[in-house]
């Protein structure tokens, strides 16, 4: 989790060095602008960001890592796939959780392929973001990227498969 | 008011659900909205840099400049920048959303956009974790297919697009 911290910083110092590199070469008038819009963007991304947060948090209390693991060990051939796909793109944790649960499916006979698409979709679909992507890409694209991802994590499954 | 409604309607629906559930079960909503609360610490600092580089980019760059670079007809090197940029990324993607929408309004192509989303899912400050626990070959299969699943899912979702 540090490492968020620490490569936010080296984000932050970046755009910094932009702000003071551009504005010191005069506009102050679009300095004000532009300081103006980052309040009123940062407020509005944090409470969209903490509500997304929050349901993940709850989402977290109710999926343990043990009772997903339990519920994707009932499952295995093409079917074990899709329902490996399809509850991945319900987790939204950060990606480092999902390993461990991937490393215990594994050791008990998961098939690479259930595994790989479980752990796809993980970092690729994530159901409860939807409706901000809808909000700021729009819906075409939202709902194209999110399709051609779900077909992509079952072949992408079957190739691990097949491949390991 | 009613735009306000709509704009904010999915915060409002979880704010109901958060409030329902807590009825039920508040010990479980409460260590919910601690682990928010530290998520949202744990990522403050990227949703500050987000804020600062989204206005400076709505202020002083010109409309469809973005576009000669990572426009619908930059090409290669259009795509290798969107793709670069999400693998090295952090944080979850969907915190970018709104950084996105401003470089789509000043020209970025759908398809570099798509790109970009797709290559998120390489994490690689955590590659070596995942090849402690996974090991070496699925780790780097996985993540090698998922660079050429970001590149293809440009394309498929760009050719919807005309721009």
């Amino acid at each position: 989790m540090n490492t968020n911290i620490i490569e936010g910083i080296i984000l932050l110092v970046l755009v910094l060095v932009l702000y003071v590199v551009y504005f010191i070469r005069g506009d102050k008038k679009k300095l004000k602008d532009a300081s103006k819009k980052s309040a009123k963007m940062f407020i509005q991304n944090s409470i969209r960001l903490f509500a997304i947060f929050v349901i993940i948090a709850i989402l977290e209390k109710f999926l343990s890592p043990k009772a997903v693991s339990a519920f994707l060990l009932k499952f295995n051939g093409f079917t074990g796939i899709i329902i490996g796909a399809l509850t991945g793109a319900v987790m939204m944790s950060p990606a480092a959780t999902s390993y461990p649960i991937g490393q215990y499916l594994l050791a008990h006979n998961a098939s690479y392929s259930l595994v790989s698409a479980f752990l796809f979709t993980w970092v690729g679909i994530g159901v409860i973001a939807l409706p901000l992507e809808f909000k700021f890409l729009g819906k075409k694209f939202t709902l194209l990227r999110n399709s051609f991802t779900f077909i992509a994590a079952i072949l992408l499954a079957m190739l691990m498969g097949a491949l390991l | 008011m009613k735009t306000i409604l709509k704009d904010w309607a999915i915060e409002i629906t979880i704010l109901a659900i958060a409030i329902v559930l807590a009825f039920f079960n508040p010990s479980k909503v409460g260590s919910a909205l601690l682990s928010a609360t530290k998520t949202y610490l744990n990522l403050f600092v990227v949703i500050v840099a987000i804020a600062l580089l989204s206005s400076f980019i709505v202020v002083t760059i010109p409309k469809q400049a973005i576009g000669k670079i990572i426009g619908k007809q930059s090409g290669v090197k259009g795509i290798l920048i969107g793709a670069l940029f999400g693998t090295l990324m952090i944080g979850p993607a969907y915190m970018f959303y709104p950084f996105f929408k401003e470089l789509r309004d000043k020209g970025a192509g759908a398809n570099i956009i798509a790109t970009t989303i797709g290559a998120w899912a390489i994490k690689i400050a955590w590659i070596p974790f995942a090849i402690t626990v996974l090991g070496w070959k699925f780790t780097l299969l996985f993540n090698a297919l998922i660079f050429v699943f970001a590149i293809l899912s440009g394309f498929f979702v760009g050719a919807f697009f005309k721009e």
